[in-house]
């Protein structure tokens, strides 16, 4: 009996490593590469944001907040936690339920499969777990000092601390078990082949809900605005205010118009744990044989081959190439989805607000409409950038490296077409469509040759460190620090482009300005063109592996 | 004419392959033979230009392949042991993606590519999903990549993996008839019954070096043994295989 148990403690720690370390696809990384950096990158993330968050508090002390402010920053806190644990739910959507090759790789060893689904659960909670704890590291320790209600004792200000760790926990909990109980459902409604197609859609609009609810929610954390009935509605659906209902019930701070909120938290937890349970109770035991007996894919299913050219052999081979990557890889849209989605949104609330100040201008086309063409040129081929640089079959491209039958450069000519093809393109056909319906022609034709002057100034920049073919290449997890320089434009970058969206709107207004600056782009972009061939002339051969700087490779004496 | 001369390759400071010469003549078909771990996928690489040798140099028509390593991809065609592909791509994708990453002319590679899909039997899945092929469809794609350039050079490692018995008589006949058409075909395999029938010439490597260079015929009235099984056990096996599976029988049983 004792025995029986140690073997299965002894498996249960052998496949929580293995499916924990599954959030990261192994293969795709350099042979230089350590998983476990990458988990400290984003731990260290995380655990910045929060001593950033509270460092307020740490120099000022907490001393006596407003309710509606202490309010605010309750609900700030409890919905960006929310958020983080959702994302990196949806973000290991693919691990949630055992897969063909667990089944067949696990079937034939003597593995319950109690143990496995305890595995694989709380390998599953692991990762939105250690964000959420990183997340409120300093913040969960400074924050509930301010949150203390006004004739809260010393039991009272004690209390705070765990109400609000244990609200914390169930809000991330909530959408944790929620996504599971969606994907759960459809996996054992549906037919396996029609579930694995819906997965990657329904995985996207979940994505795409979790990032618009954030920065697109309505702010309503004043006694009036969440009694008011017209606001009712919107309250039964926004889980962030349940629980901030469910973290003043914890604490003993509660207003009466938090009270229907409360309850709605404690169902709605309650619901989605039921579900989440239920749902893989019933993957574990009526699914798995179905994974073993269905194929992933269905063998037949006919498609058109699509082969334009475009210009050189080459050109078209990596370009039709990288778009067929991007559509067909869900990795790879996933990450470009999450790069697009967060930056839009980021940039659309932004400009919500009136630290923005961007304000439409009566003559020419409005600011608003300029500062978000050009965050969207910017935003699309950094995230192009991003998602360019991790490789969809590390394996596989012996077939690239015995084909290079042309220079270096010849490759670094084809990927900048590809780029301008997917990223500029798409991005100034949009912009064309929206822009040319509402303001006079010469403008909007000035405003799109200025974007595309920006798109090939910024795929030249990229260009630059990116010795490459995009998605055949091993990835260096924090070499290029490319995530890093994204996530800092972001927050760093935004407000001077306002200033630049401002002044590209006067420049427009007047032909020959209009002209001058169209012309400082253009010489600007062929500066750093030449720059980048000249670089691209002196690489004789493509980087297919990364390796770390010369000066931190181990020695290898042995 | 392929030549390796002298070739080694270390892995920190292991040697992979050591010393290794050898001569691959245009209208021969040269067995390339060894146990797993003998560093036979190592030499293929570093002919391939995957690897580069630590020391030593590799020839073909009489010129060192790493001062034009790019003249010298447009003449070879090669087969890998493991048949990674892009398995997000159609069999038909994957075959235009290689003819435009080599070069070729659209209408001609096109053209090239539809008649070998169809005489390897994959014309009808040519537009299916890599990832639903199975092991010897993939094997056939390998095979139409490494071949529709009319490579002047054939490299192949572990050809027959994965086909079935009707597309091996396929390839044991191409691989003859690639090498009467003055081809150059250097050809690894652990099926020496095949070997011992379309190669003229055999290299046996054990532990990275090589111990014999030589037509089957002189080596086996050399050796005075009948097979090629009876030379490649003599000289690149070094256990008892008998013994072993014993040996092995008893520990399970144990």
């Amino acid at each position: 009996m004792h025995n029986d148990w140690a073997v299965r403690k002894l498996q249960f720690r052998v496949l929580y490593r293995v499916f924990f370390m599954r959030v990261i696809d192994l293969e795709l990384l350099s042979t230089d590469a350590d998983p476990t950096r990458l988990f400290g990158q984003f731990a260290t993330i995380f655990t910045s944001i929060s001593f950033f968050f509270s460092l307020p508090i740490i120099l000022l002390g907490g001393g006596h907040m407003p309710m509606a402010s202490r309010w605010t920053a309750e609900h700030f806190f409890i919905e960006t936690t929310m958020t983080v644990a959702g994302l990196i739910a949806v973000l290991n959507w693919d691990s949630a339920f055992p897969d063909r090759r667990d089944v067949l790789v696990l079937a034939p060893l003597p593995v319950r499969a109690s143990t496995l689904l305890l595995a694989k659960i709380s390998a599953l909670f692991a990762a939105p777990g250690l964000a959420m704890i990183a997340l409120n590291l300093f913040i969960g320790l400074a924050w509930p000092l301010v949150f203390i209600s006004d004739d809260a004792g010393f039991l009272g200000a004690l209390r705070s601390w765990p109400a609000y760790w244990v609200t914390l926990l169930a809000a991330g909990g909530f959408f944790v078990f929620t996504l599971l109980a969606v994907q759960g459902l459809a996996a054992n409604l549906l037919p396996r082949q029609l579930f694995l197609r819906l997965s990657a859609f329904v995985q996207a609009g979940a994505l795409c809900l979790l990032l618009s609810v954030y920065f697109l929610e309505p702010s309503l954390e004043s006694p009036a605005a969440l009694t008011a009935p017209e606001n009712q509605r919107l309250l039964a659906w926004l889980p962030s205010y349940w629980f901030l209902g469910l973290f003043q019930q914890l604490n003993g701070s509660m207003h009466p118009a938090l009270a229907p909120l409360a309850r709605r938290a404690w169902i709605g937890l309650a619901v989605s744990v039921i579900g989440a349970v239920a749902a893989l109770l019933l993957s574990y035991f009526r699914m798995l044989p179905k994974v073993v007996e269905q194929p992933d894919i269905l063998p037949g299913a006919r498609t058109v081959t699509w082969a334009p050219g475009f210009g050189s052999s080459l050109k078209s081979a990596i370009t039709l190439f990288s778009l067929r990557t991007l559509l067909r890889s869900r990795q790879h849209r996933m990450i470009l989805s999450f790069y697009l989605g967060i930056g839009l949104a980021i940039v659309v609330g932004y400009i919500k607000t009136p630290f923005a100040g961007v304000t439409s201008t009566n003559s020419g086309i409005s600011t608003v409409f300029l500062l978000a063409s050009i965050l969207m040129m910017i935003l699309t081929i950094l995230a192009i950038r991003v998602v360019a640089s991790i490789p969809i079959s590390l394996r596989t491209n012996w077939i690239l490296r015995v084909t290079q039958v042309r220079p270096a450069r010849h490759y670094q000519r084809a990927v900048r077409f590809s780029w301008l093809a997917l990223g500029v393109a798409p991005v100034l056909f949009l912009l064309a469509g929206a822009f040319l319906a509402a303001y006079p022609w010469r403008q909007v034709l000035g405003h799109l040759v200025t974007m595309l002057l920006l798109g090939l100034l910024l795929i030249e920049l990229c260009l630059y460190t990116f010795q490459k073919i995009p998605f055949a290449c091993s990835y260096l997890p924090g070499k290029a620090n490319i995530h890093f320089a994204f996530w800092a434009f972001l927050l760093f970058f935004i407000r001077w482009l306002k200033d630049g969206a401002t002044f590209e709107g006067r420049m427009l207004n007047d032909l020959l300005s209009g002209m001058l600056m169209i012309l400082f782009l253009a010489i600007a972009a062929a500066g750093v063109r030449w720059l980048t061939e000249v670089g691209g002339s002196s690489a004789g051969e493509l980087l297919f592996e990364e390796e770390n700087a010369a000066e931190i490779i181990a020695l290898k004496l042995s | 004419m392929l030549e390796v001369r002298n070739v080694y390759k270390l892995y920190s400071s292991i040697p992979a392959v050591e010393a290794v010469s050898f001569t691959a003549r245009a209208g021969e078909i040269t067995g390339y033979l060894g146990a797993n771990g003998s560093g036979k996928s190592t030499t293929m690489k570093m002919i391939t230009g995957l690897i580069e040798p630590t020391s030593g140099q590799i020839f073909f028509d009489g010129h060192r392949i790493a001062d034009d390593l790019m003249t010298f991809r447009q003449r070879m065609g090669y087969v890998p042991e493991e048949p990674h592909l892009y398995t997000h791509l159609s069999g038909m994708e994957y075959l235009v993606m290689v003819s435009q990453l080599r070069n070729m002319d659209r209408k001609s590679a096109l053209e090239r590519i539809h008649g070998l899909l169809r005489l390897f039997g994959l014309h009808g899945d040519r537009d299916v999903s890599i990832s639903s092929y199975s092991k010897g469809m993939r094997q056939k794609i390998l095979l139409s990549a490494a071949l529709m350039h009319n490579p002047d050079l054939i490299l192949l490692d572990e050809p027959f993996s994965g086909l079935d018995v009707g597309s091996s008589l396929i390839l044991r006949s191409l691989i003859e008839e690639l090498a009467a058409r003055g081809k150059v075909v250097l050809f690894s395999s652990h099926e020496l019954e095949t070997v011992e029938r379309i190669c003229s010439h055999i290299v046996i490597l054990h532990r990275g070096k090589i111990v014999a260079d030589d037509s089957i015929e002189r080596l086996r009235t050399l050796m005075a043994l009948p097979t090629l099984e009876g030379i490649f056990s003599q000289l690149a096996v070094e256990q008892d295989s008998v013994a072993i599976s014993r040996e092995i029988a008893d520990l399970i049983h144990a």
